[in-house]
C-alpha cells in the first residue's frame, strides 16, 4: 500500500515535471511554437496547426473549412478548438490543452506498461519477463523525449490521435474491449490510418477480455468489435456532416492521404516518389504504396498472434516510415511504445547503429532542408536523401526489434540454443 | 534477419542444431546438423502467412493494376475521319448563285438565255468544286430579296437595253449590269449566242479570282493530288500563298486595337471614336455576318520606335515597332487582336525614288501601321485621322483575306465561300491527321473528350457540307468543326503519351516491383515445393 502510495506520489511528480518542462518552453521561448509549427518533419499538411488555424478561421467565419485547400483535417477538431479562446490572442489555452493530450498519453502508456503485456500475454510468457521498466520510466521516456516535446510545441493534431491510440491499446489490456473499439474509431476517424491497427488490437483485445462463462469465439468477439468500430466511425460522419454541413471533408481529409495530392516534402518516402512519377502511372503507384502498407498487417498478425502488442508496436514503426504523411510525431509515438520490450533489448543486435542513424538523420535533417530551402546551395535530393536515413534507422530498429521478440519466442521452444549464435536458413 | 558468426571464438557457425550433438562427430567433419523438423502448426502458419500476401496482391494489386493503367480508348470512327481527310465524304462544293434581273425581256426569252449562258459556262472546263448557277428571280419580292447582303445570291445580273453590248460592275452593290442590243435577246439568232457567250465570260472572269483562291485553297490541303484541280499557274499560286500567309486565321470574334504612340509629349488626344465611327463602322457593319469586332484605343507619349532614322527603308520597316517597350499585348481575352498604330513622328517611309514617299504599311498577320505629320495642336482631331483610318480599314479587310476584286458586298460574299472552304478543309485535315496519329500509335490513350470533339466536328463538317450554298450557316457549322476537330487533336492527355513507348513500362515497374516481388514470388514457390514434398512423403509413408 505504502508502496503503491509512493509509486503515484513518484508519476505525479513526472507529470507535473513534464507539464512544467513543457509551459516553461512554451513561455520563456515565445517564438519556438511557431517555429517549430513551420518545420516540415513535424507538420505535415495533413496535421499542421498552421493549416488548422486557417481551417478553424473559415469555420468562425461560416465558410466552409476546406475551402482554398488548405485545411486538411477532421472536421470535429474545429468545434472542439472554436471553444478554446482564440490561439492568437491566448495561446496558453492552446498550449495547456496540448499538454494535458500529452499526459494523457503518459498515463495510456503507464497502464500499458504497468499491466506487463508486452513480456507476459495471454498465450505468451517471456523467460526474459522480470527485466522489464516500471510504468513510471515508459511513461517519462515517452514525455521527456525531445522528438514527443517538439511535437508537443509545434502543436500538430497527430498528438489526438497519438493519444487515441494509446488509450485503445490500454483499454483493449485492461479488458474493455468495447472503449477500446471506441478510441481506436476516434483515431481511425482523425487520421485513417489507424484502421490498420484493428485486425491485432481486436487479437489483444480478445485475449485480455474478462474471463467468465460466455466467453464468444474470436470471430464472433471480431465482427462485435468491426461493428463497433464501423458503427462509432459512421456516427463520427454523420457528426461532421451535421457540423460542416456537407460531405466534401471526406474527399478533403481522407481523400487527400488517398491520392497524395499535397506534395509539400516531409520525412517520409512518398512526397520525392510522386513528383518523379509519370502522371499515367500515379494513381497504380498510389494503389501499390498502400497496400504495401497495408500488406504487413495481415502477416505480423498471424506469424506473432501469441503477442498482439508486438504487432501493434512493429505496425506503429512500420507506419512511421511507409505512411503518406509520416511525421517525427509518428516516430515518437513508436518510439514510446518501444521501451515497453526491454526485455528483449539484449536480444537486439544493431542497437548501436540504429540509434547513431537515428541521431545522425535527426541532426542532419534539418541542416539539409536549411540548405535546399533557405540557402539554395543544396537541392531536394539533400533532403530526400536525409530521409531515406532517418527511414532506414527506424526500419532497422522495426526489423531488430522483430528478430528479437522471434528470437525471445524461439528460446522458449528450444532452451537448449539460449545464448548461442544463429543463422537464419 | 541473417547473422554470420562474426565470433572468432565460436569456431563452428551453429545452425539450428539438435540437442544430442555427438561430440565426435563434430570434431571431426564440423558438419552443418539439421535442424529438428518443423512442427504441423508451424508449417500451417508459414501458409497462411504467405497467403495473406498473395491475397492482397490478387485480391487487391491485380484489380488495381488492371483499373489504373488500361488505356482508355475510345471508339473514334476511324473509316469516316479519314474519308473526310481524302475529301471523299463530301466534295467541298460552293455553287455561285447568279440571279438575272430582266424586267424587260419576256419570260421565254430570259429563260432560253439563261439555258444557253449555263451551257456555255458548263463547258468552260471549271473543276467541279466551283460552280455558277444562274437563275431567274419568280416575282419581284424575290428579286428585291436577291439584292439583300445576307442572302443567298452572289449577283445580280440587270439586262438593259442599250446600244451594243457593254457591262458595268455597280462599285456598291453587287450588280452586274449588262446593256444589250435589243435584237440579240430573239432566240435562235447568232446574236442572242453571242450574248450568251459574251455573259459567260464576263461571269467567269468576274469570279476568276474566287475560283483562284479556291483551287488554291484545294491544292494546298490534305486531299489527294488526283481529286483536286491542276490548272492553275505557278504566277498565281504564289501570289496567292502571299496573300494568304498575310491574313488572320479565321475567328469569330477580332479584337481590334487603335494605339496612337508619339515622339513627344503632344498631341495627348484624339478624337478616335468619331474617327472610327465615321469612317471604318460602315465597313465593320458590313462585316457583321463574317466577324464580329470588339474595339479599344490608347495613347502612349515618349515613344520611341525601334528605328530612329528620318527616312525610313524597306528593312526599317519591320523593326519600327518597338515591341519591347510599346504596351501591345498580344491577344486580349480568346480573340486575335488586330493592331492599327498611328505614329506621329517627322519620319516618311523611302519607296525607292528620292522625292517619293509613303505613309503607312501593314504588317502580315499583325496589323497596321500609319506615320502621321504632327498636327498643329496637342489635338488630333476627326478629320485629320480620316486617311489613317481609311487605310488601315483597307489594310483590315486585306488582314481578313478578303479578294480584292469587285464591289464590298461581292468581296463579302466571296470572303464567307472563302473562309468556309478554308475551315472544312483545316478541319478535314485535323481529323485525317488525328486517324492516323491514333492507327500509328496504339498505345496511346484516347480520352472520351476526344471521342466527343470528333463526332461533334463530323456533325458540323456534315451540316456545313450541306449548307455550303447557304453561305452563312455553312460558315458557322464549319467554324465549330474545326474548333471540335483541333480541340480533339491537341488533347493535353494524348499529347503527354506521345513519345512513351512500350519497353519505357519496364523501368517504370521494375526498381520497385522488382525487389517487392522476387522474395513474394520465391516464397510462394518454397512452399509449393515443400508441400509437394510432404505429400510425396505421405504417399510413401502410406
Amino acid at each position: 500500500m505504502n508502496h503503491g502510495k509512493m509509486q503515484t506520489q513518484a508519476t505525479v511528480g513526472l507529470y507535473a515535471a513534464a507539464s512544467a518542462l513543457r509551459l516553461s518552453l512554451f513561455i520563456l521561448f515565445p517564438a519556438l511554437p511557431d517555429l517549430l509549427t513551420g518545420r516540415v518533419e513535424i507538420s505535415t499538411p495533413v496535421t499542421s496547426f498552421k493549416r488548422f488555424q486557417e481551417g478553424l478561421f473559415l469555420y468562425n467565419h461560416n465558410v466552409s473549412p476546406y475551402d482554398g485547400g488548405v485545411y486538411h483535417q477532421a472536421p470535429l477538431l474545429l468545434p472542439l478548438f472554436s471553444l478554446l479562446p482564440d490561439p492568437a490572442a491566448y495561446p496558453i489555452f492552446t498550449y495547456l490543452l496540448y499538454i494535458v493530450v500529452d499526459l494523457l498519453s503518459a498515463y495510456a502508456l503507464y497502464q500499458i506498461a504497468e499491466s506487463g503485456e508486452a513480456a507476459s500475454s495471454k498465450l505468451f510468457t517471456s523467460p526474459r519477463k522480470d527485466k522489464r521498466w516500471s510504468g513510471y520510466v515508459v511513461a517519462a521516456s515517452f514525455l521527456f523525449s525531445p522528438f514527443t516535446i517538439a511535437t508537443c510545441l509545434a502543436r500538430p493534431t497527430s498528438v489526438f490521435t497519438t493519444c487515441a491510440i494509446l488509450h485503445a491499446i490500454a483499454k483493449a489490456i485492461a479488458g474493455y474491449p468495447l472503449t477500446s473499439m471506441l478510441a481506436l474509431s476516434f483515431g481511425a476517424y482523425l487520421s485513417m490510418y489507424p484502421t490498420l491497427l484493428l485486425p491485432p488490437l481486436v487479437l489483444l483485445a480478445y485475449d485480455r477480455q474478462r474471463v467468465d462463462n460466455t466467453t464468444p469465439s474470436l470471430l464472433q468477439f471480431a465482427s462485435r468489435c468491426v461493428a463497433t468500430v464501423s458503427l462509432c466511425v459512421s456516427l463520427l460522419f454523420s457528426v461532421s456532416y451535421l457540423v460542416t454541413g456537407s460531405w466534401e471533408f471526406i474527399p478533403s481529409t481522407y481523400g487527400i492521404q488517398l491520392t497524395l495530392t499535397d506534395l509539400t516534402p516531409n520525412v517520409g518516402l512518398w512526397w520525392y516518389f510522386f513528383i518523379e512519377m509519370f502522371d499515367s502511372f500515379r494513381s497504380f503507384f498510389l494503389g501499390v504504396f498502400w497496400l504495401h502498407l497495408s500488406s504487413y498487417v495481415g502477416g505480423l498478425s498471424i506469424r506473432i498472434r501469441s503477442q498482439p502488442l508486438v504487432v501493434l508496436t512493429l505496425l506503429l514503426g512500420i507506419f512511421a516510415i511507409f505512411k503518406p504523411y509520416p511525421s517525427i510525431s509518428d516516430a515518437s509515438l513508436f518510439l514510446a511504445v518501444l521501451p515497453l520490450f526491454r526485455h528483449v533489448f539484449p536480444l537486439m543486435r544493431y542497437s548501436f547503429l540504429t540509434a547513431s542513424t537515428i541521431l545522425y538523420s535527426t541532426c542532419l535533417g534539418p541542416a539539409f532542408y536549411h540548405l535546399w530551402i533557405y540557402a539554395g546551395s543544396g537541392n531536394a535530393n539533400f533532403f530526400y536523401a536525409i530521409t531515406l536515413v532517418w527511414s532506414l534507422g527506424l526500419s532497422l530498429l522495426v526489423s531488430d526489434l522483430t528478430f528479437a521478440v522471434l528470437r525471445d519466442e524461439w528460446e522458449v521452444e528450444r532452451p537448449e540454443m539460449v545464448g548461442k549464435e544463429i543463422r537464419q536458413i | 534477419m541473417s547473422s554470420l558468426s562474426e565470433d572468432p571464438t565460436s569456431t563452428t557457425t551453429i545452425t539450428t542444431t539438435t540437442s544430442d550433438n555427438n561430440p565426435s562427430t563434430d570434431n571431426n567433419t564440423k558438419r552443418r546438423k539439421q535442424p529438428p523438423p518443423e512442427t504441423p502448426s508451424h508449417i500451417r502458419r508459414r501458409s497462411f502467412i504467405i497467403a495473406s500476401f498473395w491475397a492482397i496482391v490478387l485480391f487487391l494489386g491485380l484489380p488495381i493494376w488492371w483499373k489504373t493503367t488500361t488505356i482508355y480508348r475510345a471508339d473514334l470512327p476511324l473509316g469516316e475521319m479519314m474519308d473526310w481527310a481524302d475529301g471523299k465524304a463530301c466534295s467541298p462544293e460552293f455553287p455561285i448563285r447568279v440571279a438575272i434581273d430582266a424586267p424587260d425581256v419576256q419570260a421565254n426569252e430570259a429563260e432560253s438565255l439563261v439555258r444557253e449562258t449555263q451551257q456555255t459556262l458548263d463547258a468552260m472546263k471549271d473543276f467541279p468544286g466551283h460552280r455558277i448557277r444562274l437563275e431567274i428571280p419568280e416575282t419581284p419580292m424575290d428579286r428585291a430579296a436577291s439584292l439583300n447582303p445576307n442572302s443567298n445570291t452572289a449577283l445580280v445580273i440587270r439586262l438593259k437595253q442599250g446600244d451594243a453590248i457593254a457591262t458595268t460592275l455597280h462599285p456598291h452593290l453587287p450588280i452586274l449590269e449588262v446593256t444589250y442590243p435589243s435584237d440579240s435577246i430573239v432566240p435562235g439568232t447568232s446574236a442572242a449566242s453571242s450574248l450568251s457567250t459574251y455573259l459567260a465570260t464576263e461571269l467567269r472572269s468576274t469570279f476568276s479570282e474566287e475560283q483562284a483562291i479556291m483551287s488554291y485553297l484545294l491544292a494546298t490541303s490534305s486531299i489527294p493530288s488526283e481529286r483536286r484541280p491542276q490548272d492553275f499557274s505557278q504566277q498565281i499560286t504564289e501570289s496567292l500563298s502571299k496573300r494568304m500567309t498575310r491574313s488572320l486565321k479565321y475567328s469569330r470574334t477580332y479584337h481590334l486595337t487603335f494605339s496612337l504612340f508619339t515622339s513627344g509629349p503632344s498631341p495627348n488626344s484624339w478624337e478616335i471614336e468619331e474617327a472610327v465611327r465615321q469612317y471604318m463602322d460602315p465597313v465593320l457593319n458590313m462585316l457583321n455576318s463574317i466577324h464580329n469586332f470588339t474595339i479599344d484605343t490608347q495613347v502612349q507619349l515618349y515613344a520611341t520606335p525601334g528605328v530612329q532614322s528620318q527616312v525610313l527603308t524597306k528593312e526599317d520597316l519591320s523593326s519600327f515597332i518597338n515591341a519591347a517597350e510599346w504596351p501591345l499585348s498580344p491577344s486580349i481575352g480568346g480573340a486575335p487582336t488586330v493592331n492599327f498604330v498611328v505614329y506621329i513622328g517627322n519620319q516618311t517611309i523611302g519607296v525607292g525614288s528620292e522625292s517619293e514617299t509613303s505613309q503607312s504599311w501593314l504588317i502580315p498577320q499583325w496589323g497596321s501601321v500609319y506615320l502621321l505629320s504632327p498636327p498643329p495642336t496637342d489635338y488630333v482631331p476627326a478629320e485629320l485621322l480620316k486617311q489613317p483610318i481609311l487605310t488601315f480599314t483597307s489594310h483590315l479587310l486585306s488582314l481578313l483575306g478578303t479578294p480584292q476584286s469587285g464591289s464590298l458586298p461581292m468581296r463579302l460574299s466571296t470572303l464567307t465561300r472563302i473562309r468556309s472552304a478554308d475551315l472544312l478543309l483545316r478541319a478535314s485535315s485535323s481529323l485525317g491527321s488525328l486517324a492516323r496519329l491514333s492507327l500509328a500509335l496504339p498505345s496511346i490513350s484516347i480520352p472520351p473528350s476526344v471521342a466527343d470533339g470528333v463526332a461533334k466536328s463530323m456533325h458540323h463538317l456534315e451540316l456545313a457540307c450541306a449548307s455550303s450554298t447557304s453561305s452563312n450557316n455553312g460558315l458557322e457549322h464549319a467554324r465549330i468543326a474545326e474548333e471540335e476537330a483541333e480541340r480533339a487533336f491537341f488533347e493535353k492527355s494524348m499529347v503527354g503519351q506521345l513519345y512513351f513507348p512500350d519497353e519505357h513500362k519496364i523501368a517504370v515497374y521494375l526498381p520497385l516491383l522488382g525487389p517487392v516481388g522476387v522474395p513474394l514470388l520465391m516464397g510462394l514457390l518454397n512452399e509449393i515445393r515443400a508441400w509437394k514434398k510432404r505429400r510425396a512423403e505421405k504417399q510413401k509413408a502410406a
